[in-house]
């Protein structure tokens, strides 16, 4: 436990000393809020744009979460910190602990900033209650994507491996979760939109915004959500090699 | 005692041979050479030995453990620099011997830092970015990483590739010192002068072994070739090892006015080292 407090501190000393990776990570999502809101701005009066807007949001967390991580985790062993890491006595256990630890941070500084935005932005008159429904979603959303960024790296050699998997797992989360059309996709689609976690995070963020919102209406999806947190660390955790 | 044992290890990279049926030991408290061009697989050797890659056939045992199944117990006594810096650039000095050095639970571990630090004449430097630095003083920083907690065995591969002749020096000394107070190295290097600095080496090529022994031993392999030019004709002798029989050579062209000049060449370490490899490749041919 040790290490893993060891790691995570290294990786917030790094994400702090690394000016432009932070606000690349805070400003990048603020400014894609903005271009939404002129984008919907456009849309008919009658399209309830409230339906988009914090899905999109979560979104984008998502997305940026998982491509920050999945980068950094792959420069560690570009540059071979992360073998000399394994060689020098830190477990893969703790090096998945540490990191998820030290983006745990980013991911959750990054879930209040584009909350806070959308909220200002699009001028949603959500309680408490709901904002922290909001909130504790965007939230795992971004973990789930830590997860999956750390993944995903085992996979890459290189920086460039990862862009690859962008059209691979982003862009259905786009186009086939409800993110964009929340009916009138061929059945068969819903097979891989149950398959991508944005999906159980946009049914539950369109269950909070419901007045009549009751939390036992999103516990299975909140359960798949967190059920992905521990499948993609089990993943990792065997697909991170110690010895090739 | 054998602090490496190597039984008949073999890696493959798809078709490409990296280790060859390779089989070697190295003594306790020895400072062991693994010389060889570019690609003859001397990082792949210190991979496997320090658990990092797994062999196809064959095993190898370090301090009685095997790297793979006992990496847990092997890497806590044993230190690895690898070939790149493999350090932390928006870190200090200090703070990237700190990090590597917690991995240990080493007693007085800050204290430790500093003595490193002050021994790889680092402290001015000590809190400086490590992107800052040039190759030469990664490389000491690497150093220190591997040597922070006492290792028993230290895998060093190239450490004084780019490295000031002034800290090569130094490097040197440590490591006799090291290996003095019973520490064996383990150490890959192609800079063929540094082999005479070890007690024993390995000369490698395409992932086999074409040599193992003393540096002495492996000197005496070279030859003397005596010069002479008559009437501006070169005419060569070939020698033993050591020209102790010049006199009997020289005789030869007895005291000829038409003798211009002579030039003695001593075959050295690199000479000889590339002889053998020469020899194994016109062998391959044929």
């Amino acid at each position: 436990m040790n290490h893993t407090f060891i790691i995570a501190k290294r990786v917030l000393s790094q994400l702090k000393n690394d000016k432009r990776f932070l606000a690349l990570s805070v400003i990048a999502p603020l400014i894609i809020i903005y271009f939404l809101k002129l984008l919907l701005d456009t849309f008919p009066s009658y399209v309830n744009v409230k339906n988009y807007t914090i899905p999109f949001s979560a979104f984008i967390v998502h997305f940026l979460s998982f491509i920050l991580c999945a980068i950094l985790l792959i420069q560690e062993r570009t540059r071979g910190t992360l073998e000399r890491m394994m060689i020098g006595g830190f477990s893969k256990t703790s090096i998945i602990g540490g990191y998820t630890l030290g983006y745990f941070s980013l991911a959750t500084l990054q879930a209040i900033v584009v909350l806070i935005e959308s909220i200002w932005l699009f001028k949603l008159n959500y309680d408490t209650k709901t904002i922290l429904m909001l909130f504790m979603v965007i939230w795992l959303l971004a973990i789930v994507s830590v997860m999956l960024g750390i993944f995903i790296s085992t996979f890459a050699k290189h920086e460039g491996h990862i862009f690859p998997f962008i059209p691979l797992i982003m862009l259905p989360s786009i186009f086939l979760t409800g993110l964009i059309q929340e009916k009138g996709l061929p059945i068969w689609t819903e097979i891989i939109s149950k398959c991508l976690p944005l999906h159980y995070a946009i049914n539950i963020i369109r269950e909070i915004i419901k007045p009549e919102y009751n939390i036992t209406d999103t516990c299975i999806d909140f359960g798949i959500l967190l059920g992905y947190v521990f499948v993609l660390l089990a993943l990792a955790s065997f697909t991170l090699k110690d010895s090739k | 005692m054998n602090a490496i044992e190597i039984v008949k290890l073999s890696k493959y990279y798809g078709k490409i041979r990296a280790l060859n049926n390779m089989s070697l030991d190295v003594a306790e408290g020895t400072i062991y050479g693994i010389v060889g061009p570019n690609g003859s697989g001397k990082t792949t050797l210190i991979k496997a030995l320090v658990g990092s890659l797994r062999p196809d056939t064959g095993f190898a045992k370090v301090l009685e453990l095997d790297p793979l199944k006992d990496k847990w117990k092997l890497r806590k006594q044993i230190g690895y620099m690898p070939q790149s810096p493999a350090l932390y650039d928006d870190l200090s000095a200090r703070d990237n011997i700190l990090f590597f050095g917690k991995a240990h639970n080493i007693p007085d571990l800050k204290k430790k830092t500093e003595e490193i630090l002050l021994f790889a004449e680092l402290t001015s430097r000590a809190s400086d970015a490590v992107g800052t630095f040039s190759g030469g003083m990664k490389k000491r920083v690497s150093l220190c990483c591997a040597l922070i907690h006492n290792p028993k065995i230290i895998f060093l591969d190239e450490p004084t590739a780019a490295v000031d002749p002034h800290l090569k020096i130094q490097s040197w000394s440590l490591f006799r010192k090291l290996a003095q107070s019973g520490v064996t190295i383990f150490i890959s290097t192609h800079l063929m002068d540094e082999a005479l600095l070890c007690n024993k080496i390995t000369i490698l090529r395409n992932g086999e072994i074409l040599a193992v022994d003393t540096p002495q031993n492996i000197l005496q392999l070279g030859k003397t070739r005596l010069k002479v030019y008559v009437n501006n004709e070169e005419k060569i002798s070939t020698i033993a090892s050591t020209p102790n029989n010049l006199a009997e050579e020289l005789k030869k062209f007895g005291l000829d006015k038409n003798i211009s000049s002579i030039t003695l060449h001593t075959d050295n370490i690199e000479d000889i080292i590339l002889s053998i490899i020469h020899e194994k490749v016109k062998e391959e041919k044929t």
